[in-house]
């Protein structure tokens, strides 16, 4: 048996070459740890050379019975299952023995099941191996992706971040490691805002925790168009939410390292825009802006986003402007997607179920949080535009498993997408997503159905 | 292809932010609990499908975000249920008297025939009670309601109500159900009859992309 030796081989050069990726030592645990424990048990009642010698054909090569733990652990390029650590015994010795014939049928299938579990693991093997392949390559690329927004596109933002370059660079994926900077620099700071804004917002809002009664309803008084009960709900709401904000990442929640910044963010927001105020949906905006910006450029990317038409729109909850979004999504779903369009048709699916998730939180509480920063990414390049592309994306991506569920079916998977959702699969199906109709761009048709419904009074409740 | 249900409804969940709407519906539907939940944006959906008087009851059930600024978009789907839960939570006296808030809103947008009953959660939080069961019963007699204190964390009163807010439509429903109990061999049921139902709605809608 030559193959093992050579699977070795080529795992210690892949070991030698990436050092920085060892596989977690709990993982190899259960295969040394079963193969040294049932040598020992065994050596009292069984005939050790036997048991050696069952090794060796495990193995593929002459086992060291006297330290079975190191040699294995060292050796063994996948940890043995539980089939492939199974020993084939004798009956016990108060037992009367096998027949001849049965035990050499025994010993047969016993070889089988040790053959055919030992290909399963080669198997394994070679997609953990392919894997590991895969994650150096991407980190590598993703270094050198850092090193070109570093030194030549960042310095030179103005000039270069329209270019055909750029913009290829930029949908495969700004590196972590200067995303907050290009978001930064993309979203732009029309509303001006500065360090001290920040600072004199936030301290408003300290001022107004501190004279926030405990409990209260008082509902009298109007102000800016949101009542006094309404503006304590709403500092209430922060407090509720920003433990409800990626609580499995176990860092905004109280006592946690960032609960905070997101605190003061979204309060300062609320002094900043008391007619928007908080809405939810907004923390997990703030979150994201938090992962990859200081507290005061979060702040302002915050503030600069949500001023976006787009989010304007759904933030203020301007139905009849949200509804308009939706018909154009559903020009261009209908366009994309015509047999899933009739399906979700019938099924009584209006987008409004499934998009008012996707586009409050920008896709943070939907998908796995570095796919979403993905997206975040090329919408920040692209505009509002790319968040209904994205959508467009998804259906495409599950459009056969959609097309052959109900609606609850649907409404469930659509609200709570699969975890395992593979980023390269995503942004293959948003490429082929076709954001013209009839030689209308998204915004044109955006444009044409707002002043549709603006000359329709009728449809406005 | 047999039905996996006779009948299906929709019940929605209602109540102010934070008063334990989504904790109730995974309590009743997974039988799990998490003491930190993330925000519902919007709504979500689960099912669930239960059998009273033998007959197969499939519930849909819409659990909604709770801020008031989202009514906009959630009071568009009280038209499409049949049953709604009132829900506040009894450590917060504000939440008890948003339901008035939210009953009538029901009245004037959910379907005439739509049952509803209430429920004051988080019954285990009893040291921080600020709205006694009293007052609980009161307002749900006023209403005509059925009440229920619950807890999600215990699992105190969570299948109950949900039964009781399905056997309540069903008997609501209960003229179309003797239809359904003549010709339940014929498989010709008003889930049927329901999901016709819907796409009339649907074609209805289709004229115009509005939901409401």
């Amino acid at each position: 048996m030559a193959a093992p030796s050579l699977v070795l081989l080529i795992d210690r050069s892949l070991f030698a070459r990436k050092v920085k990726e060892p596989r977690p030592l709990e993982q190899r645990e259960p295969g040394w740890k079963l193969f040294g424990k049932v040598p020992l048990r065994e050596a009292s009642v069984k005939d050790p050379r036997k048991i050696q010698k069952e090794y060796e054909t495990r193995s593929g090569r002459p086992g060291n019975l006297a330290s079975p733990k190191q040699s294995v652990r060292k050796n063994l390029d996948f940890e043995p299952l539980s089939t492939t650590a199974l020993i084939l015994e004798d009956r016990p010795a108060n037992l009367p023995a096998k027949p001849a014939e049965e035990a050499q049928k025994h010993r047969q299938q016993y070889e089988e099941m040790v053959a055919q579990a030992k290909k399963r693991e080669m198997k394994e093997a070679q997609k953990r191996r392919k894997q590991l392949e895969d994650r150096c390559r991407l980190e590598e690329s993703i270094g050198n992706a850092a090193l070109t927004w570093n030194q030549e596109i960042l310095p030179n933002w103005e000039t270069m971040c329209t270019s055909r370059r750029v913009r290829e660079l930029w949908w495969q994926g700004v590196p972590p490691s200067v995303r907050g900077r290009v978001w930064s620099l993309a979203i732009g700071n029309d509303l001006n805002i500065t360090h001290e804004l920040y600072s004199i917002c936030l301290a408003r809002a300290r001022e107004k925790w501190k004279a926030m009664p405990a409990s209260g309803s008082d509902t009298d008084g109007e102000d800016a168009g949101l009542s006094v009960a309404d503006k304590e709900a709403s500092l209430e709401l922060i407090k509720l939410d920003i433990s409800r904000t990626f609580p499995s990442l176990c860092i905004f929640q109280k006592g946690g390292p960032y609960h905070d910044m997101l605190h003061s963010i979204l309060g300062a927001y609320t002094c900043y825009r008391p007619d928007v105020g908080y809405v939810q949906g907004m923390s997990f905006i703030a979150a994201v802006f938090i992962l990859n910006l200081d507290t005061a450029d979060a702040f302002m990317a915050f503030t600069n986003l949500l001023n976006k038409p787009c989010q304007m729109a759904f933030f203020r909850v301007d139905h009849s402007l949200m509804l308009t979004y939706f018909a154009a999504f559903e020009v261009f779903f209908e366009e994309n997607l015509p047999k899933l369009f009739a399906h979700f048709k019938s099924n009584n699916l209006s987008p409004d179920i499934y998009l008012i998730d996707w586009i409050f939180t920008l896709y943070s509480k939907s998908l796995p949080l570095d796919l979403a920063c993905r997206v975040w990414d090329v919408f920040c390049r692209d505009g509002d535009e790319f968040l209904f592309r994205t959508a467009l994306g998804i259906l495409k991506l599950y459009e056969d498993i959609l097309t052959q569920m109900d609606f609850i079916h649907n409404a469930q998977f659509l609200t709570k997408l699969p975890e395992d959702i593979s980023g390269d699969a995503l942004f293959a199906a948003i490429a082929t997503v076709q954001m013209h109709s009839k030689n209308k761009k998204w915004a044109q048709v955006l444009q044409t159905l707002q002043k549709e419904e603006r000359g329709s009074p009728v449809l406005k409740h | 292809m047999a039905k996996q249900y006779d009948v299906l409804f929709r019940l929605l969940l209602l109540g102010d932010s934070g008063v334990g709407k989504t904790c109730l519906l995974c309590r009743f539907t997974d039988n799990e609990f998490h003491s930190s939940h993330i925000s519902t944006i919007g709504v979500d959906f689960k099912m669930k499908t239960l059998e009273i008087d033998g007959i197969k009851v499939r519930i849909q059930i819409w659990d909604t975000a709770g801020q008031e600024r989202y009514q906009t978009i959630t009071k568009q789907y009280y038209r499409r249920a049949q049953g709604i839960f009132l829900v506040y939570d009894i450590t917060s006296e504000r939440s008890f008297q948003h339901i008035m808030k939210w009953a009538s809103d029901v009245d004037e947008y959910a379907p005439d025939k739509v049952q509803k009953i209430l429920i004051g959660n988080k019954s285990d939080e009893e040291q921080k009670r600020q709205v006694p069961k009293m007052h609980g019963d009161k307002l749900a007699k006023t209403y005509g309601m059925d009440f229920f204190e619950t807890s999600a964390c215990t699992n105190y009163n969570i299948k109950e109500s949900f039964t009781r807010l399905t056997e309540l439509v069903l008997q609501a429903n209960r003229k179309e159900l003797d239809g359904l109990r003549v010709s339940i061999d014929e498989d010709l049921g008003i889930a049927n009859l329901e999901e016709e139902e819907d796409q009339c709605d649907s074609a209805a809608n289709a004229q115009k992309a509005c939901w409401c």
